[in-house]
């Protein structure tokens, strides 16, 4: 740590605005952001993705992307150095010896040709500090794993040793960018846990960036909620949980999913944007997708002051940029919307055929890695038989084998031995990533309409199915002659989604469709599945890595590890009373924020 | 490793055993008669028929092939039906000369090339005025290449000579730069460098160009991960950014087609040799086409093939070197 000021803060960005070009288009991601982070607290930074929270972070080391043109005004102060105007020099020295980072996947971000314990002693400076500092992230056996390259580690290892890197030298902040997004809910923990003990131990403030309120809520001191650049929300994390007094942060609360949310209503989400960039820059930027905005909403941007009234602002109390009261936004908060109940059980036909039998299910895999050949059992024997109607989640951590049993079903890997069988219709399947599983150079309407080319229907007829398709989902028409490219994740997941359904097929089977979605658009496209459900009475195969989606989305919970099915139940029964200990495990890693709403 | 640079010398050997049987049905199918290339034209039906016997021409196919390679091994390929030597004596005269002037092109290709992928990928400020003149050169085919430099810097300027080796090398390594050194002669060095140059350059600019713009792509994509952001996070000086995390993880394409392209060069050499009149194994084979001298053609096809299989197990080793994903 530095000889400054102890009382100083460990950096304080003072009417920060960035704007970034991309693709030729200049938009301010960041708009007069005040922020003050003290010695020693942990500070949550919530936000959607476009919040611009990983900007922030970028912008606190100094590492705005060239390519994009940033243009900054406003100041960084960190160890009285400006983050902005100080010379290459002075900010790479604050980096070196001020900062840690830790990114989002620790897959990419660390070197995957360079051993390990290089790339650490490269921050450090000196082999013995890096041992030692491996072993204070929790990593056994150092000396061993010192010499091994990143891809010879876990994700959990990789996201540690990342840690060891951004704790060298005692920094006094360290920036955490979505660190825990990538890996399982087990890891996570672990991972949180690591961060509050780095606090603990070497004294340093952390800055954790998040789209999951519930992650910030495990650690953080205080909790701030970006929303389009700006601070909607700011105040000590237990506070800002309980009494939210900004309407975004009760949406973000309301649309998160968790292990208590009512199984039987439609899932609440937020507002969908309809403003346009203009409309937004004007008024406050939530105001058109906000339930309380009125007139002075949509003309005038909110100034962030403090719930109580007093006024100053020195950083530690709550504050948020909101026109109406506070006693009005929490009664937003009070009220759950009176939604809709929906049907979630009991469609299941006990008469009809299964619509899936999976029978003493086993398949390896080769895995070439250079010279040597290894055997990977992804399943060992799964028996599982879905019934016509039924909605089961399959729920496991990566490597568990869940996505390999999905494909095995939708028939795109044959299985080693066993028997797998689908009734008449067939399997349909959504995947994760809707970006790359939609052909980019056709337009929506012709990826649609090759669904159809089998029922050799005609032009017209196949333009008004693709048109019927579209408003199932809830998009316009027009979107039919947009490429994938030029839609959100939420629409493109959306029009996997209708390619999958248009003739509704045996059983849906979908892989993680919403891992990559933000809480509110998850939540839309979860409401959506399971609308489809009720409405065409098809059969759900879901797969998920995240407990309470899958109780929302299935009446039967699968637990599977290691290729095996370890247990099979109701969704209730599967929750609140799990026989497996990997089961208990994987409840106890769900965060929860306690005791809101 | 080792298993991989034993399975990666296996299947280079299995390369050449399949090249040489190709050579070989050349060589057998060949119209010309290598008896009468060793008794002359002259000879007796009765020594011919002697001599197709001892030269084994009698035996079934199979075993004629065993006795080429065992013969190839021993470093025996025949006679050549034209210069009526040995052509393993003809390749040891003239290859050393085409050796020397791919190597010192594909050097220049590679120095051409990193200079272009690396201006641009940092965006050196006039680096596009040294990328366009490349680019445009590349453009243009290399004897049309050639004939220009000699107009221009033989003919006009008067600063480099337009043919030959410049010495009659009969040093002891064949290759006129290595030779004067080892003589201490600075004379023929100098020479040696100034009938390289232009052939040399000519030969390295589309290489350069092809090596150049793969190596940029990956070098483009290299500064864009995540772990180059990471690297800059712990406050590394630029230059140690780049030297220690960008240009390792780059290598791998621009090996590949740096092995690539040094087969080409090899290829490409014959017309670079006749206009430059380089006594290299390009003119020879040049001169072996009209005549039919299957024997020649070859041993300097079976010469290359092996060059060209080696040097690109080379740059797989070198690749499993630069990752150590690939050999994990």
């Amino acid at each position: 740590m530095s000889a400054t000021d102890e009382k100083a803060p460990a950096a304080s960005i003072a009417n920060l605005t960035v704007a970034l070009t991309r693709d030729g288009v200049r938009a301010e991601v960041l708009r007069g952001v005040d922020l003050k982070i003290q010695r020693g607290e942990i500070v949550g930074l919530v936000g959607e993705s476009g919040s611009g929270k990983s900007v922030l972070a970028l912008a606190l080391m100094g590492l705005l992307p060239s390519s994009s043109r940033p243009e900054t005004t406003g100041t960084i102060t960190i160890a009285g150095t400006d983050m902005i105007d100080g010379s290459a020099e002075q900010i790479r020295a604050v980096r070196r010896h001020e900062l840690g980072v830790i990114f989002q996947d620790p897959m990419t971000s660390l070197n995957p040709t360079m051993r390990v314990g290089r790339q650490i002693t490269e921050a450090t400076g000196d082999k013995a500090e890096s041992l030692r500092l491996m072993s204070a992230v929790g990593i056994q056996d150092a000396a061993l794993r010192f010499t091994v390259y990143p891809h010879e580690l876990s994700g959990g290892l990789r996201q540690r040793i990342m840690a060891a890197i951004a704790s060298a030298g005692r920094p006094s902040l360290i920036i955490a960018d979505e660190p825990t997004t990538a890996l399982d809910v087990t890891v996570q923990a672990q991972v949180l846990d690591l961060l509050r003990q780095l606090r603990d131990e070497f004294g340093c403030s952390v800055v954790l960036i998040t789209h999951d309120l519930a992650v910030a809520a495990q650690i953080a001191d205080r909790i701030a909620v970006l929303y389009a650049g700006r601070i909607a929300e700011l105040g000590p994390a237990d506070v800002v949980l309980r009494e939210p007094t900004h309407p975004y942060t009760v949406g973000l609360l309301n649309s998160r999913l968790a292990l208590d949310t009512p199984r039987d209503t439609v899932l609440q989400t937020l507002r969908p944007e309809t403003a346009t960039v203009a409309e937004r820059m004007r008024g406050c930027a939530y105001s058109s997708r906000c339930p309380l905005a009125d007139d002075t909403c949509r003309a005038q941007q909110p100034p962030l002051l403090a719930v109580d009234g007093s006024g100053a602002v020195d950083g530690s109390e709550h504050v948020r940029a909101c026109w109406r009261d506070a006693a009005t936004v929490r009664e937003l908060a009070l009220t759950r919307s009176d939604a809709p109940r929906i049907l979630v059980s009991g469609s299941s036909t006990e008469s009809a055929a299964p619509a899936v039998v999976v029978e003493g299910v086993h398949q390896r895999f080769v895995v070439r890695s250079g010279g040597r050949k290894r055997e990977v059992h992804a399943l060992r024997g799964i028996d599982l038989t879905i019934g016509a109607g039924e909605a089961v989640s399959i729920v496991g951590e990566s490597g568990s084998g869940k996505s390999t049993l999905l494909r095995a079903i939708a028939g795109l890997v044959p299985v080693t031995s066993g028997r797998v069988d689908v009734a008449r219709g067939g399997a349909q399947m959504v995947f994760q990533d809707a970006g790359s599983s939609l052909t980019p150079w056709l337009s929506v309407g012709e990826i649609l309409g090759e669904r159809l080319l089998p029922l050799r229907l005609g032009k017209t007829e196949t333009a008004a199915r693709v048109t019927t398709a579209l408003e199932a989902i809830g998009l316009p028409a027009s979107v039919s002659r947009v490429r994938p490219a030029d839609l959100s994740g939420g629409q493109r997941q959306r029009v996997a989604l209708a390619r999958a359904t248009m003739i509704p097929p045996a059983v849906l089977l979908c892989d993680e469709p919403t891992s990559a979605l933000d809480a509110s658009l998850a939540a839309s496209v979860l409401n959506l599945i399971r609308g489809m459900r009720e409405e065409l009475s098809m059969t759900v195969l879901f797969v998920t890595h995240d407990l309470s989606v899958a109780r929302l989305m299935g009446d039967r919970v699968v637990v599977m590890t290691e290729g095996r099915i370890v247990e099979d139940g109701t969704a209730d029964q599967v929750i609140h009373h799990p026989e497996h200990p990997y089961t208990r495990s994987l409840l106890a890693s769900v965060p929860e924020i306690e005791a809101v709403r | 490793m080792t298993r991989f640079l034993l399975r990666r010398t296996g299947s280079a050997v299995v390369l050449v055993l399949v090249l040489t049987a190709v050579v070989f049905v050349l060589q057998a199918v060949s119209p010309g008669d290598p008896v009468k290339a060793y008794l002359g034209n002259n000879a007796s039906p009765a020594a011919i028929a002697a001599q197709r016997q001892a030269l084994g021409l009698n035996d079934p196919l199979p075993v004629q092939y065993f006795h080429y390679i065992v013969h190839a091994l021993q470093g025996n390929l025949g006679m050549s039906l034209r210069t009526r030597r040995p052509v393993m004596a003809d390749l040891h005269d003239f290859l050393p000369a085409t050796v020397e002037l791919v190597a010192v092109a594909f050097v220049l290709a590679l120095l051409l090339g990193s200079l272009y992928a690396v201006s641009g990928s940092l965006r050196w400020p006039g680096g596009a005025f040294f990328r366009g003149p490349l680019l445009v050169l590349a453009t243009a085919p290399p004897f049309l290449l050639a004939l220009g430099g000699i107009i221009l810097f033989y003919a006009q300027l008067q600063v480099l000579p337009a043919a030959g080796r410049g010495v009659d090398s009969t040093g002891p390594s064949g290759f006129v730069l290595i030779d004067s050194i080892l003589g201490g002669d600075a004379t023929e060095f100098v020479a040696g460098v100034q009938h390289l140059v232009l052939p040399a350059v000519i030969l390295s600019i589309a290489p350069s160009i092809s090596i150049g713009r793969i190596l940029r792509s990956s070098l483009d994509s290299t500064l864009a991960s995540d772990y180059v952001r990471t690297a800059r996070s712990k406050g590394l000086r630029p230059i140690v950014v780049l030297g220690k995390h960008v240009v390792r993880n780059s290598l791998g394409p621009g090996l590949s087609m740096a092995g690539l392209q040094l087969g080409f060069m090899f290829a490409g050499v014959v017309v670079v040799e006749q206009v430059f009149s380089w006594p290299g194994i390009g003119n020879y084979l040049a001169a072996s086409i009209p005549t039919s001298d299957f024997p020649a053609i070859a041993g300097v096809t079976l010469v290359l093939g092996i060059i060209y299989i080696v040097a690109n197990a080379l740059v797989d080793v070198l690749q499993a070197l630069a990752d150590p994903r690939l050999n994990a």
